[in-house]
């Protein structure tokens, strides 16, 4: 009887720990929280609020001077990315499509190699790789004899190749594991009745696992346009990615109020991009309870 | 029929070679620079290899002390993150929290954005305090930037422990924090480490934080990676690259198991 008691007031207890909100709860996530109040929302506030301000004075005069001064490099940089996005698309596309149809643990490994390679490193890995001189170009040679080969390190095709190297692996990972959750009895059904691969592929992989493509997408593409070191390694001198843009700003110049502006304009540039992704990890991933 | 296998099988090799020449090609690169002594046009390797650059790196002062700083400031945003994320993760993964949507916006969006902005005016508010050109700034920031998918990769194991085995201690009158330190914690405890290898690795290979707030006067091992490349020190960037790289690729084989590309998109930079 005592047992029982004591059962049903712990009983009792599960009820609040389940229940509404919970303070307690609150209190755990709170040191992380200020910790991302302090040296998160705070700096992105003065970012943007030191956008504004010129000389003193607030107004517009930071976003005038950044489009005569970089215009150009806006849309080189949405060029860039949205080429890497393309790219990345395609490949990621197909070695996900081929892993899920047929096992092969060599090419599962090679996917992932890059994966956690600091991202400067890979620019300089490819900066090497690349260069006029560098080791794709003497291969090439040393294969075909075609001499002076242009150098892909000073051109946007190997900031981009750079880019679709060290973004990959992220993109397939995702879209794999959204197309290895699709149950095997639709593929079945659908290479049965006669359907090629290709077309299980586009009819019924891609629509399925379209949530989840999506957001490898939109993590590619913030991660392109977000990303200083690669651009920075890699690429041609003029015109250049707007990060590094912002980095000579504050470097040579001293001009926090353009490099802000600047960096408020790659924030409306991924803006939509951003919300779909929040929109995506709160619903389907995020914290919330199911 | 015969004709045909041997064609398959020639196409297999063609495309493992080509997988391996994309994949490992430009690390391949990286590896004959740091061996390279005398290393000219059109040679497919360097005339002249030795260790030379790697005994320099152990030796000369400056590079081996950016490494020791790194492996310093990586060692203690482990501990800072872990200790911070983790409370965090547990509030995130076991109670109903009020302002939810206002937390999980807090902790997704500085993957949402570009960070650079972030770090900049990081530097601009550290400059006020003298906390540039100093390790405990950098610290600061690599903290707080690690949270941010610390605090998921941790949720997602919490998550993963089933809520009865918690439930069944406290039914039995376990307290609530004797039931998280005996039951939840230990069970934990892989997705822990694997979450504190992986600020490590992240700490140790992060360049752009480290350049606004620490540059001039403190260098991480990738600020004196970038400096050497663009002196055109090619083997001892290449030496410095090798040493931040090859965990990296370690890890990426043992971790498979908490892979959650979604929480670490925001990574790199």
């Amino acid at each position: 009887m005592r047992v029982g008691t004591r059962f049903l007031r712990k009983g009792c207890n599960m009820a609040t720990y389940e229940g509404r909100s919970n303070w307690v709860g609150f209190f755990l996530v709170l040191p992380a929280l200020l910790v991302l109040l302090i040296l998160y929302v705070y700096p992105l506030i003065l970012s943007i609020y030191s956008s504004f301000v010129h000389n003193g004075v607030v107004g517009l005069a930071n976003y005038g001077k950044a489009f005569d001064l970089y215009g150009k490099d806006i849309f080189y940089t949405l060029f860039v990315t949205v080429v890497t996005v393309a790219f990345v698309f395609g490949v990621s596309i197909g070695v996900a499509s081929y892993l899920r149809f047929k096992e092969w643990k060599f090419l599962d490994y090679m996917y992932r190699l890059p994966l956690f390679i600091p991202f400067l490193i890979v620019g300089h890995a490819m900066r090497v790789f690349l260069a006029r001189h560098g080791l794709l170009n003497m291969i090439i040679s040393k294969l075909t004899g075609i001499q002076n080969l242009p150098g892909l390190a000073t051109d946007w095709v190997g900031l981009m190749l750079a880019f679709a190297w060290v973004l990959s692996p992220f993109a397939i990972l995702i879209v794999l594991g959204a197309f290895k959750a699709i149950d095997d009895s639709y593929i079945e059904a659908a290479l049965n009745l006669g359907s090629s691969k290709i077309k299980v592929v586009w009819d019924i992989l891609i629509p399925l696992a379209r949530p989840s493509i999506i957001v490898a997408f939109v993590l590619t593409f913030i991660r392109t346009i977000s990303s200083l070191t690669i651009p920075l390694m890699v690429g041609p001198p003029k015109p250049t990615m707007l990060p590094v843009d912002m980095m000579f700003r504050i470097n040579y110049y001293n001009d926090w109020g353009v490099a802000n502006a600047l960096g408020v304009v790659s924030y409306l540039i991924v803006i939509g991009f951003a919300m779909y992704y929040l929109r995506f990890m709160m619903v389907e991933r995020g914290g919330l309870k199911h | 029929m015969k004709r045909r296998r041997v064609g398959l099988w020639l196409l297999k090799v063609a495309v493992i070679c080509f997988v391996l020449f994309v994949i490992v090609g430009p690390l391949v690169g990286v590896v004959l620079w740091s061996f390279a002594i005398k290393w000219y046009w059109p040679h497919l390797v360097p005339q002249v290899m030795g260790v030379k650059y790697w005994v320099d790196v152990f030796q000369r002062g400056r590079v081996l002390d950016s490494i020791l700083l790194s492996l310093e400031i990586a060692s203690i945003v482990v501990v800072l993150s872990l200790v911070i994320a983790s409370p965090a993760a547990y509030g995130f993964s076991r109670y109903k929290l009020p302002l939810e949507k206002f937390l999980l916006v807090i902790f997704l969006m500085p993957q949402a954005f570009p960070q650079l902005p972030i770090f900049i005016n990081i530097a601009a508010v550290f400059a006020r305090h003298s906390l540039t050109g100093n390790m405990w700034g950098i610290i600061f920031v690599h903290t707080m930037a690690s949270l941010v998918f610390s605090v998921w990769i941790i949720t997602a194991t919490f998550r993963s422990i089933p809520e009865e085995l918690e439930q069944a201690a406290l039914n039995l009158g376990a307290s609530r924090l004797k039931t998280f330190f005996t039951i939840t914690l230990p069970l934990a405890i892989p997705g822990l480490i694997a979450s504190a290898i992986f600020v490590f690795l992240w700490s140790m290979g992060e360049f752009t934080g480290a350049f606004f707030i620490g540059a001039p006067y403190i260098q991480t091992a990738p600020v004196m990676m970038y400096t050497a490349a663009m002196g055109y020190n090619m083997q001892t960037a290449s030496v410095v690259a090798l040493i931040l790289m090859v965990p990296a690729i370690f890890f990426m084989i043992i971790i498979e198991k908490y892979l959650k590309a979604e929480y670490i998109g925001g990574l790199g930079g």
